[in-house]
Protein backbone atom coordinates (compact mmCIF):
# COMPACT_ATOMS: atom_id res chain seq x y z
CA UNK A 1 0.00 0.00 0.00
CA UNK A 2 1.43 3.60 -1.06
CA UNK A 3 0.26 6.04 1.71
CA UNK A 4 -1.65 9.07 0.39
CA UNK A 5 0.84 11.48 2.05
CA UNK A 6 4.05 10.20 0.67
CA UNK A 7 2.24 10.88 -2.93
CA UNK A 8 1.20 14.25 -1.72
CA UNK A 9 4.55 15.10 -0.59
CA UNK A 10 6.07 13.58 -3.90
CA UNK A 11 3.72 16.34 -5.77
CA UNK A 12 4.49 18.83 -3.71
CA UNK A 13 7.78 18.53 -4.05
CA UNK A 14 7.96 17.58 -8.17
CA UNK A 15 5.48 21.04 -8.54
CA UNK A 16 7.87 22.85 -6.44
CA UNK A 17 10.61 22.05 -8.51
CA UNK A 18 9.97 20.99 -12.25
CA UNK A 19 6.39 23.15 -12.65
CA UNK A 20 5.84 26.31 -10.95
CA UNK A 21 8.21 29.72 -10.63
CA UNK A 22 10.34 29.80 -8.04
CA UNK A 23 7.75 33.15 -6.61
CA UNK A 24 4.48 30.36 -6.52
CA UNK A 25 3.92 29.14 -3.08
CA UNK A 26 2.88 25.88 -3.64
CA UNK A 27 0.68 24.01 -0.74
CA UNK A 28 -1.95 21.07 -0.71
CA UNK A 29 -4.57 23.30 -1.20
CA UNK A 30 -3.55 24.96 -3.85
CA UNK A 31 -5.61 25.40 -6.71
CA UNK A 32 -3.61 24.25 -9.74
CA UNK A 33 -5.53 25.48 -12.53
CA UNK A 34 -5.53 28.63 -11.08
CA UNK A 35 -1.83 28.78 -10.59
CA UNK A 36 -1.26 27.90 -13.91
CA UNK A 37 -0.52 24.05 -14.00
CA UNK A 38 -1.74 22.91 -17.85
CA UNK A 39 -1.52 20.25 -20.21
CA UNK A 40 2.22 20.06 -20.38
CA UNK A 41 2.98 20.11 -16.77
CA UNK A 42 0.11 16.76 -16.72
CA UNK A 43 2.34 15.38 -19.45
CA UNK A 44 5.11 16.02 -17.53
CA UNK A 45 3.58 14.52 -14.03
CA UNK A 46 2.64 11.66 -15.77
CA UNK A 47 5.71 10.66 -17.19
CA UNK A 48 7.29 11.59 -13.13
CA UNK A 49 5.11 9.20 -11.71
CA UNK A 50 5.20 6.47 -14.54
CA UNK A 51 8.98 6.88 -14.49
CA UNK A 52 8.70 6.14 -10.39
CA UNK A 53 6.16 3.47 -10.11
CA UNK A 54 6.12 2.01 -13.39
CA UNK A 55 2.23 2.95 -14.24
CA UNK A 56 0.85 4.94 -16.19
CA UNK A 57 -2.01 6.82 -14.98
CA UNK A 58 -4.79 6.80 -17.76
CA UNK A 59 -5.67 10.90 -18.56
CA UNK A 60 -8.96 9.66 -18.45
CA UNK A 61 -9.01 8.96 -14.95
CA UNK A 62 -7.97 12.99 -14.23
CA UNK A 63 -11.50 14.49 -14.39
CA UNK A 64 -11.97 18.23 -12.79
CA UNK A 65 -12.37 17.01 -9.54
CA UNK A 66 -9.13 15.26 -9.02
CA UNK A 67 -7.41 18.32 -10.37
CA UNK A 68 -8.44 20.74 -8.03
CA UNK A 69 -5.69 20.80 -5.41
CA UNK A 70 -2.66 19.31 -4.69
CA UNK A 71 -4.35 16.98 -2.17
CA UNK A 72 -7.45 15.86 -4.33
CA UNK A 73 -4.74 14.75 -6.96
CA UNK A 74 -2.72 12.87 -4.54
CA UNK A 75 -6.00 11.01 -3.49
CA UNK A 76 -6.43 10.47 -7.09
CA UNK A 77 -2.76 8.94 -7.90
CA UNK A 78 -2.74 6.94 -4.68
CA UNK A 79 -6.17 5.23 -5.59
CA UNK A 80 -5.24 4.21 -8.84
CA UNK A 81 -1.73 3.21 -7.69
CA UNK A 82 -3.21 1.36 -4.78
CA UNK A 83 -5.50 -0.63 -7.57
CA UNK A 84 -3.07 -1.38 -10.28
CA UNK B 1 -3.65 42.31 -51.07
CA UNK B 2 -3.86 41.89 -47.17
CA UNK B 3 -5.81 38.73 -45.29
CA UNK B 4 -8.25 40.78 -43.46
CA UNK B 5 -10.19 41.72 -46.52
CA UNK B 6 -11.04 37.54 -46.02
CA UNK B 7 -12.47 38.06 -42.47
CA UNK B 8 -14.04 41.28 -43.30
CA UNK B 9 -15.92 39.35 -46.78
CA UNK B 10 -16.71 36.57 -44.86
CA UNK B 11 -18.17 39.31 -41.86
CA UNK B 12 -20.20 41.26 -44.41
CA UNK B 13 -22.20 38.02 -45.71
CA UNK B 14 -22.67 36.31 -42.24
CA UNK B 15 -22.47 39.27 -39.80
CA UNK B 16 -24.40 37.78 -37.13
CA UNK B 17 -22.96 34.13 -37.49
CA UNK B 18 -20.63 33.41 -34.25
CA UNK B 19 -17.29 33.63 -35.45
CA UNK B 20 -15.68 32.32 -32.33
CA UNK B 21 -17.10 30.58 -29.20
CA UNK B 22 -14.55 30.85 -25.55
CA UNK B 23 -16.59 29.44 -22.89
CA UNK B 24 -19.50 31.34 -22.47
CA UNK B 25 -18.63 34.18 -24.99
CA UNK B 26 -19.52 34.19 -28.63
CA UNK B 27 -18.24 36.33 -30.78
CA UNK B 28 -19.99 36.95 -34.09
CA UNK B 29 -18.57 37.95 -37.15
CA UNK B 30 -19.47 41.67 -37.01
CA UNK B 31 -17.54 42.07 -33.35
CA UNK B 32 -14.82 40.10 -34.33
CA UNK B 33 -14.07 42.69 -36.97
CA UNK B 34 -14.97 45.37 -35.22
CA UNK B 35 -12.82 44.34 -32.28
CA UNK B 36 -9.78 44.07 -34.83
CA UNK B 37 -10.58 47.75 -36.30
CA UNK B 38 -10.43 49.14 -32.74
CA UNK B 39 -7.31 47.41 -31.87
CA UNK B 40 -6.13 48.63 -34.91
CA UNK B 41 -6.52 52.04 -34.21
CA UNK B 42 -5.22 51.40 -30.78
CA UNK B 43 -1.98 49.88 -32.77
CA UNK B 44 -1.52 53.24 -35.05
CA UNK B 45 -0.63 54.77 -31.72
CA UNK B 46 1.86 52.35 -31.33
CA UNK B 47 5.55 53.15 -32.85
CA UNK B 48 5.19 50.33 -35.54
CA UNK B 49 6.41 50.97 -38.62
CA UNK B 50 4.83 49.04 -41.93
CA UNK B 51 6.18 45.82 -42.44
CA UNK B 52 7.95 45.81 -38.65
CA UNK B 53 7.89 42.44 -36.98
CA UNK B 54 5.58 42.57 -34.11
CA UNK B 55 6.17 39.22 -31.27
CA UNK B 56 3.07 38.36 -29.92
CA UNK B 57 2.87 36.74 -26.25
CA UNK B 58 -0.48 36.01 -26.15
CA UNK B 59 -2.41 32.20 -24.72
CA UNK B 60 -5.25 30.62 -27.01
CA UNK B 61 -8.14 32.77 -26.88
CA UNK B 62 -10.41 35.44 -29.03
CA UNK B 63 -7.79 38.18 -28.34
CA UNK B 64 -4.76 36.08 -29.66
CA UNK B 65 -7.20 35.99 -32.91
CA UNK B 66 -8.12 39.73 -33.10
CA UNK B 67 -4.76 40.96 -32.25
CA UNK B 68 -3.11 39.02 -35.11
CA UNK B 69 -5.82 40.54 -38.13
CA UNK B 70 -5.34 43.94 -36.10
CA UNK B 71 -1.81 43.85 -36.67
CA UNK B 72 -2.45 42.59 -39.94
CA UNK B 73 -4.40 45.59 -40.52
CA UNK B 74 -1.99 47.98 -39.85
CA UNK B 75 0.72 46.00 -42.22
CA UNK B 76 2.69 44.87 -39.26
CA UNK B 77 4.53 41.16 -39.62
CA UNK B 78 2.75 38.48 -36.80
CA UNK B 79 5.48 36.68 -35.18
CA UNK B 80 3.78 34.20 -32.70
CA UNK B 81 5.56 33.63 -29.59
CA UNK B 82 4.78 30.63 -28.18
CA UNK B 83 3.39 30.67 -24.09
CA UNK B 84 6.01 28.11 -22.78
CA UNK B 85 9.22 30.40 -23.94
CA UNK B 86 11.39 31.64 -20.95
CA UNK B 87 12.86 34.77 -21.06
CA UNK B 88 15.66 33.63 -22.68
CA UNK B 89 14.14 32.30 -25.56
CA UNK B 90 12.51 35.37 -26.06
CA UNK B 91 15.22 37.45 -26.14
CA UNK B 92 17.10 35.05 -28.65
CA UNK B 93 14.11 35.52 -30.97
CA UNK B 94 13.46 39.15 -30.47
CA UNK B 95 16.98 39.82 -31.80
CA UNK B 96 17.36 36.75 -34.60
CA UNK B 97 13.29 37.99 -35.49
CA UNK B 98 14.57 41.73 -35.52
CA UNK B 99 11.15 43.09 -33.53
CA UNK B 100 10.11 45.97 -33.07
CA UNK B 101 7.92 45.28 -30.31
CA UNK B 102 5.93 42.35 -28.08
CA UNK B 103 2.47 42.59 -27.68
CA UNK B 104 1.75 41.06 -24.31
CA UNK B 105 -1.02 39.86 -22.26
CA UNK B 106 1.03 40.40 -19.07
CA UNK B 107 3.16 43.06 -18.65
CA UNK B 108 6.61 43.06 -19.68
CA UNK B 109 9.40 45.20 -18.12
CA UNK B 110 8.79 49.29 -19.84
CA UNK B 111 5.93 47.75 -21.43
CA UNK B 112 2.63 50.24 -21.57
CA UNK B 113 -1.03 49.16 -21.55
CA UNK B 114 -2.68 49.13 -25.02
CA UNK B 115 -5.79 47.61 -23.77
CA UNK B 116 -6.67 46.22 -20.37
CA UNK B 117 -4.79 43.31 -21.11
CA UNK B 118 -2.70 43.95 -23.61
CA UNK B 119 0.68 45.83 -23.83
CA UNK B 120 3.29 46.88 -25.90
CA UNK B 121 6.97 46.23 -25.23
CA UNK B 122 8.69 48.07 -27.40
CA UNK B 123 12.60 46.73 -28.76
CA UNK B 124 15.00 48.88 -30.90
CA UNK B 125 17.10 46.30 -33.80
CA UNK B 126 20.43 47.22 -33.90
CA UNK B 127 19.78 46.97 -37.74
CA UNK B 128 16.36 47.47 -39.00
CA UNK B 129 14.94 44.34 -40.61
CA UNK B 130 14.62 44.22 -44.56
CA UNK B 131 11.79 42.50 -45.65
CA UNK B 132 13.16 42.91 -49.19
CA UNK B 133 10.07 44.29 -50.87
CA UNK B 134 7.91 41.33 -49.66
CA UNK B 135 4.03 41.97 -48.74
CA UNK B 136 5.13 39.93 -45.47
CA UNK B 137 2.01 38.69 -43.30
CA UNK B 138 4.01 36.24 -40.88
CA UNK B 139 7.09 34.48 -39.62
CA UNK B 140 7.62 31.65 -37.79
CA UNK B 141 10.57 31.19 -35.71
CA UNK B 142 11.84 28.12 -35.54
CA UNK B 143 14.82 27.31 -33.09
CA UNK B 144 17.11 24.28 -33.98
CA UNK B 145 20.89 24.55 -34.13
CA UNK B 146 22.64 27.55 -34.25
CA UNK B 147 23.65 27.32 -37.62
CA UNK B 148 20.15 26.65 -38.94
CA UNK B 149 18.10 28.76 -40.95
CA UNK B 150 15.96 30.73 -38.09
CA UNK B 151 12.18 31.65 -39.13
CA UNK B 152 10.33 30.92 -42.04
CA UNK B 153 8.59 33.81 -44.32
CA UNK B 154 5.35 33.91 -45.39
CA UNK B 155 3.14 37.57 -47.24
CA UNK B 156 -0.04 37.92 -47.37
CA UNK B 157 -0.27 36.43 -50.70
CA UNK B 158 1.16 33.36 -49.85
CA UNK B 159 -1.00 32.71 -47.33
CA UNK B 160 -4.03 33.24 -49.54
CA UNK B 161 -2.96 30.92 -51.91
CA UNK B 162 -2.62 28.32 -48.66
CA UNK B 163 -6.16 28.86 -47.49
CA UNK B 164 -7.46 28.25 -50.80
CA UNK B 165 -5.46 25.50 -51.21
CA UNK B 166 -5.83 24.01 -47.64
CA UNK B 167 -9.75 24.32 -48.28
CA UNK B 168 -9.94 22.11 -51.25
CA UNK B 169 -8.33 19.08 -48.51
CA UNK B 170 -10.13 19.97 -45.59
CA UNK B 171 -13.72 21.33 -47.24
CA UNK B 172 -14.95 23.01 -44.43
CA UNK B 173 -18.17 25.87 -44.78
CA UNK B 174 -19.90 28.18 -42.99
CA UNK B 175 -22.15 25.23 -41.23
CA UNK B 176 -18.93 23.51 -40.22
CA UNK B 177 -18.39 23.78 -36.44
CA UNK B 178 -14.54 23.45 -35.42
CA UNK B 179 -13.27 22.26 -32.08
CA UNK B 180 -10.24 23.82 -31.78
CA UNK B 181 -7.83 23.11 -28.94
CA UNK B 182 -3.88 23.34 -30.60
CA UNK B 183 -1.82 26.68 -29.41
CA UNK B 184 -2.44 28.89 -31.72
CA UNK B 185 1.14 30.45 -31.88
CA UNK B 186 2.22 26.89 -33.33
CA UNK B 187 -0.97 26.64 -35.81
CA UNK B 188 -3.04 29.32 -37.14
CA UNK B 189 -2.72 29.83 -41.02
CA UNK B 190 -4.18 27.16 -42.68
CA UNK B 191 -6.05 26.17 -39.41
CA UNK B 192 -7.75 29.45 -38.33
CA UNK B 193 -7.58 31.67 -40.91
CA UNK B 194 -9.00 29.13 -43.58
CA UNK B 195 -12.06 28.47 -40.75
CA UNK B 196 -12.86 32.58 -40.62
CA UNK B 197 -12.23 32.77 -44.38
CA UNK B 198 -15.61 30.15 -44.78
CA UNK B 199 -17.37 31.82 -42.13
CA UNK B 200 -17.31 28.77 -40.20
CA UNK B 201 -17.83 28.80 -36.12
CA UNK B 202 -14.58 28.05 -34.23
CA UNK B 203 -15.20 26.93 -30.43
CA UNK B 204 -12.02 27.09 -28.40
CA UNK B 205 -12.07 24.14 -25.74
CA UNK B 206 -9.89 24.01 -22.80
CA UNK B 207 -7.38 21.12 -23.40
CA UNK B 208 -6.09 19.89 -20.13
CA UNK B 209 -8.87 17.05 -20.22
CA UNK B 210 -11.14 14.91 -22.05
CA UNK B 211 -14.17 16.19 -20.29
CA UNK B 212 -14.15 20.00 -21.27
CA UNK B 213 -13.44 18.76 -25.24
CA UNK B 214 -16.58 16.62 -25.19
CA UNK B 215 -18.60 18.88 -23.45
CA UNK B 216 -17.70 21.55 -26.01
CA UNK B 217 -18.68 19.77 -29.27
CA UNK B 218 -21.78 17.94 -27.63
CA UNK B 219 -23.12 21.60 -26.93
CA UNK B 220 -22.28 23.11 -29.72
CA UNK B 221 -22.52 20.39 -32.16
CA UNK B 222 -19.07 20.54 -33.36
CA UNK B 223 -18.56 18.89 -36.78
CA UNK B 224 -15.06 19.01 -36.95
CA UNK B 225 -12.54 18.16 -34.38
CA UNK B 226 -8.97 19.33 -35.33
CA UNK B 227 -6.55 17.92 -32.63
CA UNK B 228 -2.82 16.05 -31.91
CA UNK B 229 -2.90 12.15 -31.36
CA UNK B 230 -2.72 13.18 -27.74
CA UNK B 231 -5.87 14.85 -27.48
CA UNK B 232 -7.61 11.75 -28.90
CA UNK B 233 -5.73 9.21 -27.34
CA UNK B 234 -7.52 11.24 -24.07
CA UNK B 235 -10.65 11.44 -25.99
CA UNK B 236 -10.84 7.39 -26.44
CA UNK B 237 -10.24 6.88 -22.63
CA UNK B 238 -13.08 8.35 -21.79
CA UNK B 239 -15.80 6.52 -20.48
CA UNK B 240 -18.90 8.46 -20.15
CA UNK B 241 -20.36 7.17 -23.13
CA UNK B 242 -20.87 10.12 -24.46
CA UNK B 243 -21.09 9.76 -28.65
CA UNK B 244 -20.46 12.80 -30.92
CA UNK B 245 -22.87 11.97 -33.56
CA UNK B 246 -22.16 15.96 -35.11
CA UNK B 247 -18.56 15.29 -35.77
CA UNK B 248 -18.40 14.82 -39.69
CA UNK B 249 -14.47 14.94 -39.53
CA UNK B 250 -11.37 13.86 -37.13
CA UNK B 251 -7.83 15.32 -38.66
CA UNK B 252 -4.80 14.19 -36.59
CA UNK B 253 -1.97 16.86 -36.90
CA UNK B 254 1.32 17.40 -35.60
CA UNK B 255 2.76 13.71 -35.33
CA UNK B 256 2.18 10.35 -36.69
CA UNK B 257 -0.94 8.85 -35.24
CA UNK B 258 0.17 5.66 -33.61
CA UNK B 259 -2.16 2.59 -34.33
CA UNK B 260 -3.83 2.45 -31.21
CA UNK B 261 -4.72 5.82 -30.77
CA UNK B 262 -6.27 5.58 -34.47
CA UNK B 263 -8.36 1.92 -33.14
CA UNK B 264 -9.06 3.20 -29.94
CA UNK B 265 -10.61 6.24 -30.99
CA UNK B 266 -12.20 4.69 -33.64
CA UNK B 267 -13.81 1.61 -31.51
CA UNK B 268 -15.24 4.24 -28.78
CA UNK B 269 -17.09 6.92 -31.45
CA UNK B 270 -17.08 5.02 -34.63
CA UNK B 271 -15.38 7.61 -36.43
CA UNK B 272 -11.96 7.45 -38.53
CA UNK B 273 -9.34 9.65 -37.46
CA UNK B 274 -7.50 11.78 -40.64
CA UNK B 275 -4.35 12.19 -40.90
CA UNK B 276 -2.48 14.83 -43.05
CA UNK B 277 0.76 16.32 -44.18
CA UNK B 278 1.18 20.09 -42.85
CA UNK B 279 4.86 21.44 -43.33
CA UNK B 280 5.16 25.15 -41.83
CA UNK B 281 7.30 26.15 -45.46
CA UNK B 282 4.32 24.41 -47.65
CA UNK B 283 0.71 24.77 -45.93
CA UNK B 284 -1.56 21.43 -45.72
CA UNK B 285 -0.07 19.67 -48.71
CA UNK B 286 -2.11 16.54 -48.33
CA UNK B 287 -5.66 15.34 -46.36
CA UNK B 288 -6.69 11.50 -46.20
CA UNK B 289 -10.42 11.99 -46.45
CA UNK B 290 -10.58 9.67 -49.21
CA UNK B 291 -9.47 6.53 -47.42
CA UNK B 292 -9.20 6.84 -43.63
CA UNK B 293 -10.05 3.43 -42.64
CA UNK B 294 -8.13 0.97 -45.06
CA UNK B 295 -5.53 3.59 -45.28
CA UNK B 296 -5.87 5.40 -41.89
CA UNK B 297 -1.80 5.25 -41.13
CA UNK B 298 -1.69 7.08 -45.13
CA UNK B 299 -1.52 10.92 -44.69
CA UNK B 300 -3.76 10.59 -48.68
CA UNK B 301 -3.37 12.23 -51.69
CA UNK B 302 -2.20 15.72 -52.70
CA UNK B 303 -4.62 18.32 -52.00
CA UNK B 304 -5.66 20.88 -54.55
CA UNK B 305 -2.63 21.57 -57.16
CA UNK B 306 -0.03 20.37 -55.07
CA UNK B 307 2.36 18.02 -56.37
CA UNK B 308 4.60 15.09 -54.80
CA UNK B 309 7.12 13.08 -55.37
CA UNK B 310 9.78 10.73 -53.81
CA UNK B 311 13.11 11.29 -54.99
CA UNK B 312 15.70 8.78 -55.60
CA UNK B 313 13.53 6.01 -54.18
CA UNK B 314 15.04 2.69 -53.11
CA UNK B 315 14.40 -0.77 -54.36
CA UNK B 316 11.01 -0.77 -52.18
CA UNK B 317 10.06 2.93 -53.48
CA UNK B 318 10.83 4.64 -50.49
CA UNK B 319 12.50 8.05 -50.73
CA UNK B 320 13.20 11.75 -49.63
CA UNK B 321 9.36 13.36 -49.98
CA UNK B 322 9.73 16.29 -52.34
CA UNK B 323 6.21 18.70 -52.83
CA UNK B 324 5.75 21.28 -55.26
CA UNK B 325 2.35 23.71 -55.54
CA UNK B 326 0.57 26.38 -54.14
CA UNK B 327 1.32 28.69 -51.26
CA UNK B 328 5.03 27.90 -50.62
CA UNK B 329 7.27 30.05 -48.05
CA UNK B 330 8.79 33.06 -49.02
CA UNK B 331 12.07 33.09 -47.47
CA UNK B 332 14.10 31.85 -44.76
CA UNK B 333 14.63 34.79 -42.22
CA UNK B 334 18.05 34.74 -40.53
CA UNK B 335 19.93 34.25 -42.78
CA UNK B 336 17.37 35.48 -45.27
CA UNK B 337 17.47 32.93 -48.02
CA UNK B 338 14.78 33.35 -50.78
CA UNK B 339 12.53 30.45 -51.85
CA UNK B 340 13.99 30.15 -55.05
CA UNK B 341 17.34 29.47 -53.53
CA UNK B 342 15.86 26.58 -51.02
CA UNK B 343 13.78 24.89 -54.48
CA UNK B 344 15.53 22.36 -56.29
CA UNK B 345 14.12 22.53 -59.60
CA UNK B 346 10.70 23.95 -58.24
CA UNK B 347 10.44 21.19 -55.74
CA UNK B 348 10.89 21.72 -52.01
CA UNK B 349 12.85 18.74 -50.55
CA UNK B 350 10.46 17.88 -47.22
CA UNK B 351 13.40 16.22 -44.88
CA UNK B 352 10.67 13.25 -44.32
CA UNK B 353 11.16 9.93 -46.03
CA UNK B 354 7.89 8.43 -47.39
CA UNK B 355 6.71 6.26 -50.32
CA UNK B 356 3.45 6.36 -52.26
CA UNK B 357 1.26 3.23 -53.31
CA UNK B 358 -0.67 2.67 -56.52
CA UNK B 359 -3.66 4.73 -55.95
CA UNK B 360 -1.66 7.96 -55.23
CA UNK B 361 -1.73 7.51 -51.14
CA UNK B 362 1.57 9.10 -49.73
CA UNK B 363 2.87 7.49 -46.51
CA UNK B 364 5.42 8.79 -44.43
CA UNK B 365 8.31 7.04 -42.39
CA UNK B 366 10.13 8.49 -41.10
CA UNK B 367 12.88 11.97 -40.45
CA UNK B 368 15.69 12.19 -41.81
CA UNK B 369 16.33 14.68 -38.95
CA UNK B 370 16.33 13.89 -35.39
CA UNK B 371 13.80 16.31 -34.49
CA UNK B 372 11.85 14.68 -31.16
CA UNK B 373 7.90 15.10 -31.57
CA UNK B 374 7.00 15.08 -27.67
CA UNK B 375 2.51 15.50 -27.47
CA UNK B 376 2.83 17.30 -31.11
CA UNK B 377 5.64 19.85 -30.22
CA UNK B 378 8.87 19.80 -32.00
CA UNK B 379 11.90 19.27 -29.76
CA UNK B 380 15.62 19.78 -31.64
CA UNK B 381 17.94 17.49 -29.73
CA UNK B 382 21.13 19.98 -31.10
CA UNK B 383 19.41 22.84 -29.04
CA UNK B 384 18.78 21.14 -26.10
CA UNK B 385 22.49 19.76 -26.07
CA UNK B 386 24.03 23.06 -26.63
CA UNK B 387 22.15 24.47 -23.14
CA UNK B 388 23.27 20.94 -21.41
CA UNK B 389 26.62 21.22 -22.49
CA UNK B 390 27.12 24.90 -21.35
CA UNK B 391 26.36 23.49 -17.64
CA UNK B 392 29.97 23.41 -16.06
CA UNK B 393 29.36 19.72 -14.51
CA UNK B 394 28.43 18.25 -18.16
CA UNK B 395 31.05 16.86 -20.18
CA UNK B 396 29.25 15.81 -23.02
CA UNK B 397 25.36 15.14 -23.92
CA UNK B 398 22.95 13.26 -25.88
CA UNK B 399 19.89 13.94 -26.51
CA UNK B 400 16.89 12.07 -28.08
CA UNK B 401 13.40 10.82 -28.70
CA UNK B 402 12.49 8.30 -26.26
CA UNK B 403 9.41 6.46 -27.64
CA UNK B 404 6.68 6.68 -25.62
CA UNK B 405 3.11 4.62 -26.00
CA UNK B 406 0.64 7.75 -24.80
CA UNK B 407 2.87 10.80 -26.01
CA UNK B 408 4.54 10.07 -29.18
CA UNK B 409 8.16 10.66 -27.63
CA UNK B 410 9.22 11.99 -24.50
CA UNK B 411 12.90 13.98 -24.46
CA UNK B 412 15.61 11.44 -22.85
CA UNK B 413 19.27 12.67 -22.54
CA UNK B 414 22.02 10.87 -21.88
CA UNK B 415 24.91 12.71 -19.94
CA UNK B 416 28.82 12.36 -19.12
CA UNK B 417 29.57 14.59 -15.73
CA UNK B 418 32.94 15.65 -15.07
CA UNK B 419 33.26 14.72 -12.24
CA UNK B 420 30.95 11.20 -13.01
CA UNK B 421 29.85 11.62 -9.58
CA UNK B 422 28.47 15.11 -9.47
CA UNK B 423 25.05 15.85 -8.41
CA UNK B 424 22.48 15.84 -11.13
CA UNK B 425 20.41 18.46 -9.64
CA UNK B 426 22.08 21.82 -10.82
CA UNK B 427 21.58 20.36 -14.03
CA UNK B 428 17.92 19.73 -13.51
CA UNK B 429 18.08 23.05 -12.14
CA UNK B 430 19.88 24.73 -14.85
CA UNK B 431 17.22 23.18 -17.65
CA UNK B 432 14.58 24.80 -16.01
CA UNK B 433 16.11 28.46 -16.34
CA UNK B 434 17.15 28.25 -19.82
CA UNK B 435 14.32 25.92 -21.67
CA UNK B 436 10.82 25.68 -22.04
CA UNK B 437 9.17 23.29 -20.29
CA UNK B 438 8.69 20.64 -22.88
CA UNK B 439 12.05 20.85 -24.23
CA UNK B 440 13.57 19.81 -20.91
CA UNK B 441 14.28 16.04 -20.56
CA UNK B 442 11.81 13.93 -18.67
CA UNK B 443 14.50 10.75 -17.99
CA UNK B 444 18.28 11.32 -17.78
CA UNK B 445 20.65 8.54 -17.50
CA UNK B 446 24.33 8.91 -16.84
CA UNK B 447 26.88 7.53 -19.10
CA UNK B 448 30.94 6.70 -19.02
CA UNK B 449 30.80 7.64 -23.24
CA UNK B 450 28.53 8.80 -25.55
CA UNK B 451 29.02 6.26 -28.91
CA UNK B 452 30.93 8.35 -31.63
CA UNK B 453 30.75 7.50 -35.28
CA UNK B 454 34.29 5.55 -36.36
CA UNK B 455 35.37 7.70 -39.12
CA UNK B 456 34.43 11.44 -37.85
CA UNK B 457 34.28 10.70 -33.75
CA UNK B 458 31.37 13.03 -34.26
CA UNK B 459 28.70 12.08 -31.42
CA UNK B 460 26.31 9.29 -32.96
CA UNK B 461 22.81 10.69 -33.52
CA UNK B 462 20.81 7.55 -33.80
CA UNK B 463 18.07 7.21 -30.84
CA UNK B 464 19.19 4.23 -28.63
CA UNK B 465 15.75 1.68 -28.78
CA UNK B 466 13.70 1.98 -25.78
Amino acid sequence: MIAASEIETKLLDFLKREVFAADVAVTPETDLIAAGFDSMSLVRLLVFIETDYGFWIPESEITGDALQTVRTLAATFTRLLNAR
Amino acid sequence: MNLTELLDTTAARWPQKPALIEDAMVVSYAELVQRTQELAIKLQALPITTGGRIGLAFPNGVSYVALTFALWRVAAVVVPIPSECTEEEIADLAAAMQLEGILSQKSRPESTAVTADCFFGRLRPPTPPDNHGLNLAFIRFTSGTTSARKGVALAHETIRDRVLSANQALRIGSEDTVIWCLPMAHHFLVTLVVYLSVGATVVLARHVLAQPFLDATIRWRGTVLYAAPFHFAMLARDRSGAALPSVRLAVSTTCALPPEVAEDFYGRYQIPLVQGMGVIELGLVSLNTDDPQARWNSVGRPAGDFRVQIMDPDATGCGEVAVAGPGIFDAYVAPWIPREQVLRAGWFFTGDIGRIDADGFLFLLSRKTAVINLAGRKVFPEEIEAVLNRHPTVRESRVYGQPHPHLGEVVAAELVLEPPHASLEPVRQYCREQLAAYKIPMRFTLVSALPRTPVTGKIRRAAPVA
